[in-house]
C-alpha cells in the first residue's frame, strides 16, 4: 500500500488559453491514490471529472502542475501500458468480432498470434463472457458489450483501470448486476480503479473513497471515506451507514451548488 | 382464397394458352417465304447471313461460318430459301415452347401444384420474347395475339397475389414496361396521334378592299379587321405603343394594329389552338376596343379583304383545339422492341460486313477500357486527397471548395480543354473520366476517415498506437463501407466521362463516336441503332457497378454483416 499509483500535485488545465474564451477546466488539483484503492470521482456536468481522467491517461497534458502515474510521468504509463481505459459507449470495433476486438490493444503491441488468443481468452472468462469470443458487437446487448470493453481494457493486466462512467447507458437493473461485476473483477485482478460517475448510489456502493468535484473551476471540493464493510453485497445498500453516507455526500454537492 | 380469386387467373391462363395455340399455328400454317418469318427478326438475320456467305472473305463470325459451310457443299453461296427455312423453324420451336410453359402453367393451376407460378413466369418471359422476335406493325396479326397473352398471363400472375420475391418483382415490372409500352405503340398508331375539339367558327365578312374595311372599322361596322401586316403597318399606329410613331400623323388615328397577337395562340399556355395564328397577319382593332387575345374574337363581327391571305387561309380554315397529341410515341421516338433488337442483329450500313451489336460491343470495350483507365485514376486521386484532408484540416479548408467546385464546371466545357493540354487520345479520355471519378470519393474517404467515435480515437492513444496503426486499424477500416458507396457511384460515372471525352477527342472506335453517329439524323433507320447504342452504353455502366459490388462483398463478407 505504499506506493501511490496517481500522484497530482497542484493540476491546472486551461483550455484556449491565449483566448478570451479560455475555460479554467481544473484548478489546483491535489489526488493520491494508492495502490488497491477503489476511487470515484462525482460532480456535476462540466466539473472536470473526464478531464482529470483524461490527464491521467496522457491524452491531454495538463496546463501547469505535476502529475505522476506509478511513479513515473503519464506519457512513459501510457507507453508501458500502465492503465486499461472503459468508456460510456463501449466502443467496440463493428467489424471485428468481440474476440477480435480484444485483442487489438495486444495486435498493436506485436504479440503473437498464440499469445494474442490465450489472453484475450482469459480475459472473456473473467467478465464471464468465454463462450462468447466469436459473436459480433451487435449481438450483445448493452450490458455485455460493456463487459467486452472491460475485457479489452484488461488484457494488458494493468496495475489501474481508469473508467469514465461506464454504466451510466446502462437501464438500472444491468448497471446494478454490473457495480457487482465489476467489485468482483477488482478483487479478483487487484488493480487500482478510477471511477468517473454521475451516480451518488453506484459511488458510494463501490468505491473506498468518494472525490467530490464542484464547477467553474473544476476543483475537488471535498474527500469522503466510505467505510463499510466489505465485501459488499445486495444487502451493503440496507446497510444504515449507507445512507448517512449518502446523506452526506449529497450534502457536500450541495453546499458546492450554494458556493456558486 | 375466394372462389373468383381462383377461377379468374385459370380462366386468364386457359385464354393465353388459346393465343399461343393460334400463334403457332399462324407459323406453322404458312410456308417458309411467309412475310411473318421473312420480317421477324431471325429472318432477316437469315438474309444477311445469305448474303454474306457469299462474300469472298467475311469479316463477321457468322459470315465466316456460312461461307466455309457453302465452300464444304462447293456452293457459290448457302441459298437464302434454307436459311430462312430455318429461322422459320427456331421461330416454330420457340412457339412449340410458348405453347408447353403456358399449357404447364395451367395445369400447374388446374392440379394446383406449387410450381405454377414458376411456370406462370416462364411462360411471361416466353411471351416477352416474342415482343423481340416477331416483325411489328400496324395490322399485324402476331402482335394482336401476343399482347393479348402477355397481359392475361401478367394478370393472372398479379391475381395469385404471392409473396413477392425479388424474382417476380422484377419480372412483374419488366414484363409491364415491355407490354405498357407495344400497348401505348398500338392505341397511339390506331388513334393517328391526335384528340381535338372543334371551336365555334369565324365569323366574317369580306370587304373589297383594305381601305373600305378600315372605313368599317371606324364607323363600328366591324370590331376587328384581319389583314396583311405589312400593309397595316405603314397606315396605322401599333399596339404595345411605339414611340417613333405618332398616332395622330398616321392616316387612321382612332385605329390600332397589334403586333403579339401572334404570340398568344395557347389555351391556358397549354393546349395549342389551330390553326395557328400566321406571323404574316395582323389584327386591326379601335383604338379603344380591349381586344388583344384571339380567344376575344370569338363571335365577333370580323373583317377581311376578299381574296387577301387572311381570308383564304386563315378564316377559311375550320379551328381546333388540340387536347392530346401524342409526338413521342411514333416509331421515330420510341421504335418497337423487335426493331430494335433487329438494329442490333442487322448490319449498320445495309449490306454491311459486320453486325451493329459486333460493331457496339468492340466500342463498348474500347469505352470501357478507357473508363477503367479513368476510374483508376480518379479512385486513387480521390482517396489520396480525402486521406489528406482527413489528416490536415488547414488543407481541407483551402482545397475542399475548390474541389466541390471543380464538379460545377461542366464537363463539357472541361473536356476539350483537357484535350488541348494532353492530345487526343485514350489518355484525355481517362483525364476526363476520372474528373468524374474523383469526387465521390473524395468526399467520401473524408467522411469515413471521420467516422469513428471520438472515444475510438482516445482508446487508440491509450495503447500507444502510431499514427500508421491509427488509419489502417481504425480509420481506414472505418472508412471502407464509405468508400464502396462512392466506387459505385464512380464506376457508373466513369463510363459516362468516358463516353463524354471520345467526343472532343475525336476517338472513332468509341461508344461516343457510335452514338454520335446514329443521333446525327433522327430518322426511323437510325433511332433503332441508337436505342441499341444506348443499352450496350447502359451495360457497360451496370457491368462496372456490379463488378464494384462484388468486390465489395469480397472484401467486406467477413465483418459482421452489418458495415
Amino acid at each position: 500500500m505504499a506506493v501511490n499509483v496517481i500522484e497530482a500535485r497542484q493540476i491546472n488545465k486551461v483550455f484556449n488559453p491565449a483566448r478570451e474564451e479560455q475555460v479554467i477546466a481544473l484548478q489546483d488539483i491535489d489526488l493520491s491514490v494508492s495502490a488497491g484503492e477503489f476511487v470515484s470521482l462525482i460532480g456535476p456536468s462540466g466539473c472536470g471529472k473526464s478531464t482529470l481522467l483524461r490527464l491521467i491517461a496522457d491524452l491531454i497534458e495538463p496546463s501547469t502542475g505535476e502529475l505522476q502515474v506509478n511513479e513515473k510521468s503519464p506519457r512513459q504509463a501510457r507507453i508501458d501500458r500502465d492503465y486499461g481505459m472503459v468508456f460510456q459507449a463501449a466502443t467496440l470495433l463493428e467489424w471485428r468480432s468481440v474476440r477480435k476486438n480484444i485483442e487489438l490493444p495486444l495486435e498493436i503491441h506485436g504479440f503473437a498470434k498464440q499469445e494474442r488468443r490465450e489472453r484475450a481468452q482469459a480475459a472473456l472468462e473473467l467478465v464471464e463472457l468465454g463462450s462468447f469470443g466469436d459473436h459480433w458487437p451487435w449481438q450483445l446487448s448493452g450490458g455485455m458489450q460493456q463487459r467486452v470493453a472491460i475485457a479489452r481494457a484488461l488484457v494488458f493486466q494493468p496495475s489501474l483501470l481508469l473508467m469514465d462512467e461506464p454504466f451510466g447507458a446502462l437501464d438500472e437493473f444491468t448497471r446494478e448486476r454490473m457495480n457487482m461485476e465489476l467489485l468482483r473483477i477488482w478483487r479478483e485482478t487487484d488493480t487500482t480503479i478510477l471511477f468517473v460517475t454521475h451516480s451518488i448510489a453506484e459511488a458510494i456502493f463501490l468505491s473506498s473513497r468518494v472525490v467530490v468535484m464542484s464547477p467553474r473551476p473544476g476543483r475537488i471540493t471535498s474527500v469522503v471515506d466510505i467505510d463499510l464493510p466489505r465485501p459488499r453485497t445486495f444487502e451493503t445498500r440496507a446497510h444504515p451507514r449507507y445512507h448517512e453516507l449518502v446523506a452526506e455526500v449529497r450534502e457536500v454537492l450541495r453546499d458546492a451548488h450554494v458556493l456558486e | 382464397m375466394h372462389p373468383v380469386r381462383r377461377l379468374l387467373p385459370l380462366l386468364l391462363t386457359l385464354a393465353a394458352a388459346v393465343l399461343a395455340a393460334t400463334l403457332l399455328q399462324m407459323l406453322n400454317e404458312g410456308s417458309g417465304a411467309q412475310p411473318l418469318i421473312l420480317d421477324s427478326t431471325p429472318g432477316e438475320l437469315a438474309q444477311w447471313v445469305a448474303a454474306q456467305s457469299e462474300e469472298d472473305a467475311p469479316r463477321s463470325l457468322l459470315g465466316q461460318l456460312a461461307r466455309s459451310q457453302a465452300l464444304n457443299e462447293g456452293l457459290e453461296g448457302l441459298p437464302e430459301e434454307r436459311l430462312v427455312a430455318w429461322a422459320g423453324t427456331l421461330l416454330l420451336l420457340f412457339a412449340v415452347l410458348h405453347v408447353a410453359a403456358v399449357l404447364g402453367a395451367l395445369s400447374g393451376l388446374i392440379l394446383q401444384r406449387k410450381w405454377h407460378r414458376g411456370a406462370l413466369v416462364v411462360a411471361l418471359l416466353l411471351t416477352m420474347g416474342w415482343l423481340f422476335l416477331l416483325p411489328q406493325g400496324e395490322k399485324n396479326e402476331a402482335l394482336a395475339l401476343v399482347l393479348p397473352c402477355g397481359l392475361a398471363l401478367l394478370l393472372s400472375l398479379i391475381l395469385l397475389q404471392q409473396t413477392a420475391t425479388k424474382t417476380l418483382g422484377f419480372v412483374l415490372i419488366i414484363s409491364m414496361l415491355l407490354l405498357g409500352v407495344q400497348t401505348a405503340k398500338l392505341f397511339a398508331a390506331s388513334r393517328n396521334y391526335r384528340i381535338t375539339t372543334a371551336l365555334p367558327p369565324w365569323h366574317y365578312s369580306t370587304l373589297p378592299n383594305l381601305d373600305a374595311a378600315l372605313s368599317a372599322l371606324a364607323a363600328g361596322e366591324l370590331d376587328a379587321v384581319l389583314a396583311d401586316r405589312r400593309d397595316l403597318r405603314d397606315i396605322l399606329a401599333p399596339v404595345p405603343a411605339d414611340p417613333d410613331v405618332d398616332p395622330a400623323a398616321t392616316a387612321w388615328p382612332d385605329l390600332r394594329y397589334h403586333t403579339r397577337l401572334d404570340s398568344d395562340e395557347s389555351l391556358l399556355g397549354i393546349f395549342p389552338v389551330t390553326p395557328r395564328f400566321p406571323g404574316r397577319l395582323a389584327l386591326a382593332t379601335p383604338a379603344d376596343s380591349g381586344l388583344s387575345t384571339l380567344q376575344d374574337l370569338h363571335s365577333r363581327r370580323l373583317g377581311a379583304v376578299a381574296g387577301d391571305f387572311a381570308v383564304d387561309r386563315y378564316l377559311a380554315q375550320d379551328r381546333h383545339l388540340v387536347l392530346l397529341d401524342m409526338k413521342i410515341l411514333n416509331d421515330i421516338n420510341l421504335p418497337h422492341l423487335q426493331q430494335i433488337t433487329e438494329a442490333l442483329l442487322q448490319p449498320a450500313r445495309r449490306n454491311g460486313p459486320l453486325l451493329l451489336s459486333r460493331i457496339l460491343v468492340e466500342a463498348a470495350g474500347h469505352t470501357w477500357g478507357e473508363a477503367i483507365l479513368g476510374f483508376a485514376f480518379g479512385a486513387s486521386l480521390g482517396f489520396v486527397l480525402g486521406t489528406v484532408f482527413a489528416h490536415f484540416r488547414a488543407l481541407e479548408r483551402g482545397l475542399l471548395p475548390y474541389v466541390v467546385a471543380s464538379q460545377t464546371v461542366p464537363i463539357l466545357a472541361i473536356a476539350p480543354m483537357v484535350v488541348i493540354w494532353l492530345g487526343a487520345g485514350p489518355l484525355s479520355v481517362a483525364a476526363i473520366s476520372s474528373y468524374l471519378t474523383f469526387f465521390p470519393v473524395t468526399i467520401n474517404t473524408l467522411r469515413g476517415l471521420r467516422s469513428p467515435h471520438p472515444n475510438a480515437f482516445e482508446l487508440m492513444n491509450s495503447w500507444a498506437a502510431s499514427r500508421w496503426q491509427i488509419m489502417w486499424k481504425l480509420r481506414f477500416r472505418a472508412a471502407l463501407p464509405y468508400l464502396f458507396t462512392a466506387l459505385k457511384i464512380s464506376a457508373t460515372a466513369s463510363v459516362v466521362g468516358a463516353i463524354i471525352g471520345e467526343l472532343p477527342s475525336s476517338i472513332r472506335s468509341g461508344l461516343g463516336r457510335a452514338i454520335l453517329d446514329f443521333s446525327s439524323d433522327y430518322s426511323a433507320v437510325s433511332t433503332p441503332k441508337l436505342w441499341g447504342a444506348i443499352l450496350v452504353a447502359a451495360s457497360v455502366g451496370m457491368l462496372s457497378f456490379l463488378i464494384v459490388s462484388l468486390v465489395e462483398w469480397l472484401v467486406l463478407r467477413n465483418s459482421g454483416g452489418r458495415t
